[in-house]
């Protein structure tokens, strides 16, 4: 055994024996390795799902999805396709009533009574 | 009375003795290609080595045995982040220490077992079997008291023969710290051995 102050580098050989055997499992390792395998083998068993249950998982979320695509889609086919107006007349010509006519051809600024009537004949 | 010196010295088994890189790098090839007797070979030849660092944390051999066991299957698990460039040996017992020290925390915290009084106390000593699971008992109550980085430091060093810089690598602290760690455990375990074997004359 070497100097215990000496900071040495190199493995003691007999206080590693020492330790080895102090360590070292009474058994053989055999039985320990098959412990593991065992366990790994079960871990597998349990990771291995059919494909089945794989497509079922699916299921859900894509119909899901598929009918959040079909609402966008709907909404945003809708905001496209409305029609506009073709120009300020017609936008003029849906509104009955000469209220309106008269706040947008005025040169003044317009009456307070007529802006409001212009709103109630609308509703 | 009996006398009998502790067992021979044997050359470590450390990394470069346990296999060699190139066959350790073809069986985790092999484990991640789906192969289980390649998995089973790296268990066979790691176990022991597994199961002394795990034990050198916990004391208990069942328990050193599920953390061992915890540290290959988490192996498995993590195998396909393992750098192949380097030596499986350290990667493997980095996580081994870490399963053992993880199942240390969860469990209690055991104080050290007593030693028999027949231990302590020069009782008979019948048998070359029984003077040296005296020594064993002495030296794992004697590892027990150390702290658990520096058990585990001269347990890698001495026993299983990793460097100092793999010992680095496995329990993540400098290598100077590891070399002062090695340096301290030795100094308490050798001392128990040397008055040992002044008993045993």
């Amino acid at each position: 055994m070497k100097d215990s102050q000496a900071f040495d580098h190199r493995p003691d050989p007999e206080l590693g024996a020492a330790l080895r055997a102090a360590l070292d499992p009474k058994d053989d390792q055999q039985a320990f390795a098959a412990r593991v395998m065992a366990q790994y083998e079960r871990a597998l068993d349990r990771a291995t799902v059919p494909t089945v249950d794989v497509l079922a998982s699916w299921f859900r979320p894509g119909i899901a999805a598929a009918a959040a695509a079909l609402i966008a889609g709907f909404l945003f086919g809708r905001t496209v396709l409305a029609p506009a107006p073709a120009s300020i007349d017609a936008a003029m010509a849906l509104v009955d009533g000469p209220g309106l006519a008269a706040l947008v051809t005025a040169s003044d600024p317009p009456d307070a009574s007529i802006v409001f009537s212009s709103l109630v004949d609308q509703r | 009375m009996p006398t009998e010196a502790p067992p021979p010295p044997q050359p470590p088994t450390g990394a470069a003795r346990m296999g060699s890189s190139e066959e350790d790098k073809s069986l985790v090839a092999k484990t991640l290609a789906g192969e289980r007797d390649a998995f089973g070979v790296l268990v066979e030849r790691y176990a022991a080595q597994a199961r002394r660092v795990a034990r050198a944390v916990l004391g208990d051999p069942d328990d050193a045995d599920d953390a061992a066991q915890d540290g290959f299957l988490s192996a498995l698990v993590k195998l396909a982040q393992y750098d192949t460039h380097r030596p499986f040996g350290p990667w493997l017992m980095r996580i081994v220490a870490n399963a053992a020290t993880d199942r240390r925390r969860r469990r209690n915290v055991r104080q050290a077992e007593p030693l028999d009084p027949a231990l302590v106390g020069g009782g008979p000593r019948p048998d070359a079997a029984v003077i040296r699971s005296e020594l064993g008992a002495r030296l794992r109550t004697a590892l027990s008291e150390l702290p658990e980085r520096r058990r585990m430091a001269v347990v890698l060093f001495d026993v299983e023969g990793y460097s100092h810089a793999e010992i680095a690598g496995i329990l993540k602290i400098p290598e100077g710290t590891v070399r002062s760690e090695v340096f301290h455990a030795r100094r308490r375990l050798r001392t128990l051995l040397a008055d040992w074997k002044e008993q045993a004359r």
